[in-house]
């Protein structure tokens, strides 16, 4: 295992020359090979939910609630079933009679499938209309009656916490107040001493405000109950099949092996898409009572307004540090927004996520964190929004927190940051919270972005433009991220119960091709491509000749799923192991085919096939030893060359990267362009250096929307006011600036490929990247946080409360051109 | 995003368009769609029928003649964006037509229908009254033509009759020494504005401002005219004073609200910004002045 690591890692380093191929060059490790699934994508060949149609299939409109908080009085469906073409409209006291009323969340709260009594939150599920096609279905909607007696909402963490604020939960025993959880980190003591005591303190409030993953395919489902085989089929939008199919097994009391969950092509999940909402049970259970398959999508604000949001955390951060930079201990109280039930998405020992990695990729001895989380009347949520477990909220504090420190003290923030942090021969490194950190060299990757962007340069540039008074102020924001993914262990990451390891099934055919299962789910990472690659590299096959299968609960074993970027760390080291296994009994056959003893058979990864030692020319493919395998196989071995994999990985993975933006500051209207933007990742060993790197732009495109414009907003009504796109505010290809990317490569020592999750990365680490440029720009003027997003308009009053705010007058002097010449016509 | 249901009318001529609106209760316009579509998909438009006006071949043009520039109906914003006649004379259409929306809506949406669905929010309404153009429609009556300054009543309200099809857009084709700009602030691309400001200058020979038009988007409840701006400007000669002077007053007489764009005063702050970069582009355009570059 460890020369496998090692031969790997001198694959190092890169820029932007092609990578080494490490391998054999038929599409293993290190190789651009060009994603298998795009073929269907790019012809417009996926099949995603909504594609999938069942003879007699019927359609599910749900009935959502106007009001944030209401008791519903009556419901009448009378007109509703009156309109031509409606089957059937379910409401919670139908439910009720199959005891599917309810269902739990991933944090074991309980949450109405159909409200049964009072609505608490704009949008949440009422009633169920079951129509012969969608539009009729809408039409059966607008008729249902519902009598709500509208009671006050609060949408507002520290509103819901005040004395008087209404209560939300009356369903929980014992609740008298809109208070969930409070949750603590590290040493307060010992911490408060040294803040006491510290040289230099900085404090700072931030708002990681409400954000919603937005996959451009929303949720659906296709309930389709076989009363022939008495089996429930679910197509469903899911980034966990098998975790859903144990719920679904425990919330309708239907035998798990009598459930096939199948989640087809996805458009992108970001976490939105691993909580179980009503939508889905709503289609499943309307099937099993009508004997008919029953489809249900949201239309596109039924996902942003009902369904799983990210973020809320609104954070302070305290820094305690000596006078020349040397950070000595880190504090933070965070009040969070769980909505109206508690169903963040994280495992389940783990009520704030792993957001007590706030220490970041810095070497701070001391640390404390408190959280308190309320209830709201919005929305459920909290999901890890292409993020590692409230990775992102943490990173966000310790990279802002960071600027500020350095901003007090005057110092250069990337000299700051070369003084705090975990230096190489520190790993494995404990943090003050508990984390061990398995490997990183972050001076490294800090100093290749810093070289890429031209960082003196700008820093001229930026001097010059304040001494001129320029119309357009310059700054430069640095983050140094550190995450963590790949949850488990089992021991202490699980979802719902079920212990958080993964799996791969490899199967060898007799011809020399193979098919590879996998228990994660891609949502458009191309795990079609990743995984075979990994199985090509170990078992020296072509790429071409491995297909990889996934999403269908009969025949994938079981998985926990794909978020936390935890598919390459654990399903990946899955594969390799898996192949590992089928390398152990195809040397067997190999030995029998080339006539030697085993002992004397040794595996060539540089050709990708067994030789006889001391006897280069002769060799045996894989390819070869399947057909052995099934025909010719020797005595005493089993026929067949397969093996399975289940794995629970012993620690998770530490990826990191720099990333330096550059970004112009309008003076006169707040806008802000960025200039330049470079991200150097370090993912450990690289399997496809194209797909890392298309992930690394798309991360960073949703990385720019949360600091530059993405925001879920409510008015006092508990309406919500960003819940579509035209008021949910997406980047496109026009606000996304030219990427520069680089890399170091520091492999995972624990993993057997040496390789860490990079899916994630980006949206992590660029958006402190992004405020911090913002606040550089104005820095001078005493500004040192601005809440995201930054639109124009909160650019703008910072400029102005900092006295930088310019007119265009002093921009646009028009003068004398020569034809009237009466009087000078220049300001 | 599933509509009611309706019925649907082709019609392939104005006569045949007007008769329909003459004879049915209950019916919207459908041109573009970029507007409408989204309504009746979100049913917050519910009509019994739906007029389709794409058939009506006579409406798709856009042309210059002596006196007008004229835009059809059916003319979409595309057609605006990569006309020459634009792009040569008429600054403030070349500006905003790109700022309209995305390529995929301005491929499909009408200029005309933008302007009769008097969005506040809308783009071409202020480069409309910054010109001091006109709209034609046509009634069961005939044909009339209705100022700019007279065409705005609420959001999504106008004084189109209710048998009126808006058939052309017109702005008088630009004198010897004029020339016009459009400003507009958003927060990405395909967002309505923030904040927008049109101008139009008219110069004598001698340089002095002998007619200004300032129409303004998202600041109030329909496109406005900057009119103490306007006065405040003729007679003088450009400058970046007399433009200050000119943005604070347009700012002044703006009305805006505070919502997801941004509180009122930041968008009255754009207006007065807004309002200095579209008469300077504006005053160069004209030709008789040149920009001190500054920096």
């Amino acid at each position: 295992m460890s020369s496998d690591s090692e031969r790997f890692a001198e694959a190092e380093d890169g820029g932007p020359q092609p990578e080494k191929h490490c391998g054999h060059g038929r599409g293993g490790m290190g190789e651009e090979v060009k994603r298998k699934e795009d073929q269907r994508f790019i012809t417009g060949r996926g099949n995603y939910v909504d594609d999938i149609k069942k003879s007699g299939m019927l359609h599910c409109e749900l009935v959502r609630s106007p009001h944030a908080h209401a008791r519903i009085e009556d419901i009448d469906k009378s007109r509703a079933l009156e309109v031509d073409g409606v089957v059937a409209v379910l409401t919670a006291d139908d439910l009720l009679e199959y005891d599917l009323a309810t269902m739990p969340t991933l944090m074991d709260d309980t949450q109405d499938v159909l409200v049964n009594d009072k609505v608490k939150f704009q949008s949440q599920e009422v009633a169920a209309v079951i129509a012969t096609d969608r539009y009729t279905a809408k039409d059966g909607a607008q008729k249902v009656d519902v009598d709500y007696d509208v009671l006050d909402p609060v949408v507002d963490a520290a509103d819901a916490l005040e004395d008087d604020a209404p209560l939300i939960r009356d369903d929980i025993e014992g609740q008298e107040d809109n208070h969930c959880l409070d949750w603590e980190t590290g040493d307060e003591e010992a911490t408060a001493e040294v803040f006491d005591e510290a040289p230099v303190t900085v404090t700072e409030q931030m708002l990681y405000q409400r954000l919603h993953p937005a996959p451009i395919e929303t949720c659906g489902a296709v309930g389709d109950y076989d009363p022939g085989k008495d089996k429930l089929t679910v197509h469903m939008t899911s980034q966990a099949p098998h975790i859903h199919r144990t719920l679904f097994a425990q919330v309708s009391g239907i035998p798990e092996h009598k459930i096939r969950i199948v989640s087809p092509d996805v458009g992108g999940g970001f976490g939105n898409k691993v909580p179980i909402y009503p939508g889905y049970v709503v289609a499943a259970a309307a099937s099993y009572v009508l004997e008919q398959p029953v489809k249900w999508v949201e239309e596109r604000s039924e996902n942003i307004q009902s369904t799983g949001f990210a973020r809320d955390y609104d954070m302070q951060g305290e820094l305690a540090a000596t006078e020349d930079g040397e950070i000595l201990a880190v504090r933070t109280d965070v009040l969070a927004d769980h909505g109206a039930y508690n169903a963040v998405a994280q495992p389940s020992k783990f009520p704030a996520g792993f957001f007590n990695i706030f220490t970041g990729s810095y070497d701070i001895d001391t640390a404390y964190g408190t959280l308190t989380a309320a209830y709201t009347n919005t929305a459920p949520g909290g999901v890890a929004y292409r993020c590692s477990f409230r990775v992102t909220e943490a990173v966000y504090l310790i990279e802002r927190m960071v600027k500020v420190l350095a901003d007090e003290l005057g110092m250069d923030p990337a000299e700051i940051r070369r003084k705090n942090f975990i230096q190489p021969e520190q790993f494995p490194y404990e943090s003050p919270t508990g984390w061990n950190y398995d490997s990183g060299d972050y001076e490294k990757a800090l100093d290749k972005a810093l070289e890429m962007a031209d960082y003196d340069h700008y820093r001229e540039e930026q001097q010059r433009r304040i001494e001129t008074d320029a119309d357009k102020l310059l700054g430069i924001g640095i983050s140094s991220f550190t995450e963590v993914v790949g949850a488990g262990p089992g021991k202490s990451c699980d979802i719902a119960g079920v212990e958080m390891f993964d799996s791969a099934e490899i199967r060898v055919h007799p011809t020399g091709n193979a098919t590879v299962r996998v228990g994660v789910q891609t949502q458009g990472q191309g795990h079609e491509t990743t995984f075979a690659q990994i199985v090509a590299e170990e078992l020296g096959m072509d790429v071409d000749d491995i297909t990889v299968e996934h999403g269908d609960t009969d025949t994938d074993p079981y998985g926990l799923g794909t978020y936390g970027s935890r598919s390459t760390p654990v399903a990946g080291a899955a594969a390799a192991v898996a192949s590992r296994k089928v390398r152990e009994k195809a040397k067997a056959i190999a030995a029998n085919e080339l006539e030697a003893a085993e002992e004397d058979i040794t595996w060539d990864r540089e050709s990708g096939e067994f030789h006889v030692a001391g006897a280069p020319d002769r060799s045996i493919s894989i390819t070869e030893i399947a057909a052995g395998a099934y025909m010719n196989k020797p005595a005493g071995e089993d026929p067949g060359l397969e093996a399975v994999n289940y794995y629970d990985p012993p620690e998770m993975t530490y990826p990191f990267g720099s990333y330096i933006v550059v970004v112009e500051v309008d003076r006169e209207t707040g806008e802000v362009e960025f200039e330049k933007f470079v991200a150097v990742d370090d993912c450990g060993n690289r399997i496809n250096p194209m797909i890392i790197e298309g992930q690394i732009h798309g991360g960073l495109a949703q990385g720019i929307g949360t600091a530059m414009m993405e925001h879920v907003t409510f008015d006092d009504n508990g309406n919500v006011t960003g819940g579509d796109f035209m008021n949910y505010l997406l980047p496109t290809s026009m606000e996304i600036p030219n990427f520069e990317t680089g890399h170091t490569v520091t492999p995972s020592p624990h993993h057997p490929i040496g390789a860490k999750g990079v899916g994630e990365s980006p949206t992590v680490g660029s958006p402190p990247a992004i405020v911090n440029a913002v606040v550089d720009a104005m820095a001078h003027g005493g500004i040192s946080h601005i809440e995201m997003p930054m639109t124009p308009d909160v650019v703008w009053e910072k400029l102005d409360e900092a006295g930088l705010a310019a007119d265009p007058a002093d921009a646009i002097a028009l003068e004398f051109d020569g034809q009237w010449s009466d009087e000078a016509a220049d300001d | 995003m599933k509509a009611a249901q309706f019925e649907q009318h082709e019609p392939e001529t104005v006569e045949e368009a007007v008769s329909l609106l003459e004879s049915l209760d209950d019916r919207a316009i459908l041109a573009g769609g970029q507007s409408m579509v989204p309504m009746l998909r979100f049913r917050l438009a519910v009509p019994e029928t739906v007029i389709d006006i794409n058939q009506i071949d006579a409406l798709d043009y856009l042309e210059e003649d002596n006196d007008w520039l004229r835009i059809g109906a059916l003319a979409r914003h595309a057609d605006v964006e990569h006309a020459d006649v634009i792009q040569e004379k008429y600054g403030s259409f070349a500006d905003a037509a790109p700022l309209v929306a995305d390529p995929q809506i301005r491929n499909r949406g009408t200029v005309a229908g933008a302007v009769a669905q008097a969005d506040p929010k809308g783009d071409w309404g202020s480069v409309l009254l910054a010109h001091e153009g006109e709209v034609v429609a046509h009634g069961p009556d005939g044909e009339r033509t209705i100022p700019a300054d007279e065409f705005f009543l609420l959001p999504y309200d106008t004084t189109l009759d209710e048998n009126e099809l808006l058939t052309e857009l017109r702005v008088p084709t630009p004198a010897a020494h004029e020339g016009s700009a459009y400003h507009k602030l958003k927060r990405k691309v395909g967002d309505y504005a923030m904040a927008g400001s049109a101008a139009r200058l008219v110069l004598d020979d001698d340089g002095r401002i002998e007619r200004a038009g300032i129409g303004l988007t998202a600041v109030d409840i329909t496109n406005v005219r900057a009119t103490d701006a306007e006065d405040h400007l003729e007679g003088e000669r450009p400058g970046s004073d007399l433009f200050k002077r000119a943005g604070e007053l347009a700012a002044e007489q703006s009305n805006p609200e505070s919502d997801e764009h941004g509180d009122a005063g930041y968008k009255e702050r754009m207006v007065n910004v807004l309002t200095q970069r579209a008469l300077g582009d504006a005053a160069e355009r004209a030709g008789l002045v040149k920009r001190r570059v500054t920096q």
